[in-house]
């Protein structure tokens, strides 16, 4: 069994300004945990790269960890239907850290919706003028 | 019998004290008064500046000891603090509760950073 929270994988950045990376950043009121996770996708729309920095518990750290190992080989479409679920049952979260398995869904989701943006920038001129 | 209510006033009074002190809890507890929730769901770019600047913080508190560089980041720390516990104040008099919500949210964040400014202090 892959150990998330001894040995953590894929701790550190990705350059932000690169157009084929997409970043995200989410922080949970509740427990003042911050978590970054980026993801490199190639030309397919396939994700091949992915990093993570999380300042937090060890289920934070851990589901961020999990998270990026998941993404990787996936195409966009497939790594927006990562469910928290999944990572909590994976993990075993107790109930009381579910929310650490949320916080890295919506860190994967608001990368991919980074890259996104940052691959149809008129699209985004175009929503603000409509 | 006596001395186990005695116990219990002791220990309620000693939370309230500790609840009431810290700007934070006393926020949070202000907030439970009057019936709204702490934040609970996940910040998304809703203000990803401040999250930056977290982030920032964090990751300068996770290199190699420099006292120096310790110092200046309790400092900012505590400066940011105080500033947003007036800002707290404001919201709180005006009955802005959702701005204090908001507020005492990004509040958490500092004292999370608050902690482990100190225990990188505590000698190992």
């Amino acid at each position: 069994v892959v150990d998330h929270y001894e040995n953590p994988r894929n701790v550190g950045s990705l350059d932000r300004n690169a157009k084929n990376v997409g970043t995200g950043l989410v922080g949970a009121p509740a427990c003042g945990d911050v978590m970054k996770l980026q993801v490199e996708v190639d030309e397919n729309g396939r994700i091949v790269d992915a990093r993570f920095k999380t300042f937090g518990c060890g289920s934070a750290i851990a589901s961020s960890s999990l998270a990026t190992e998941w993404v990787k080989g996936k195409t966009v479409d497939e790594a927006l239907k990562i469910k928290n679920t999944d990572i909590a049952k994976e993990l075993c979260l107790p109930p009381v850290k579910l929310h650490c398995s949320m916080l890295a869904e919506d860190a994967i989701k608001a990368a991919l919706a980074d890259y996104k943006l940052k691959q149809d920038p008129n699209k985004e001129e175009s929503e603000k003028k409509a | 019998k006596e001395q186990y209510y005695s116990e219990q006033h002791s220990s309620l009074i000693n939370k309230a004290y500790r609840t009431l002190l810290n700007p934070l809890s006393r926020g949070l507890y202000l907030l439970e008064l009057n019936g709204v929730e702490p934040a609970q769901e996940t910040d998304c770019d809703a203000d990803s500046a401040f999250l930056a600047e977290i982030m920032e913080i964090n990751e300068k508190l996770a290199e190699p000891e420099n006292e120096d560089i310790l110092e200046e980041i309790e400092t900012l720390i505590k400066v940011k603090q105080e500033e947003l516990t007036k800002e707290v104040t404001a919201a709180f008099e005006k009955d802005d509760l959702q701005e204090a919500k908001k507020l005492l949210a990004k509040m958490k964040y500092f004292a999370n950073l608050e902690d482990k400014v100190k225990n990188k202090k505590i000698p190992s």
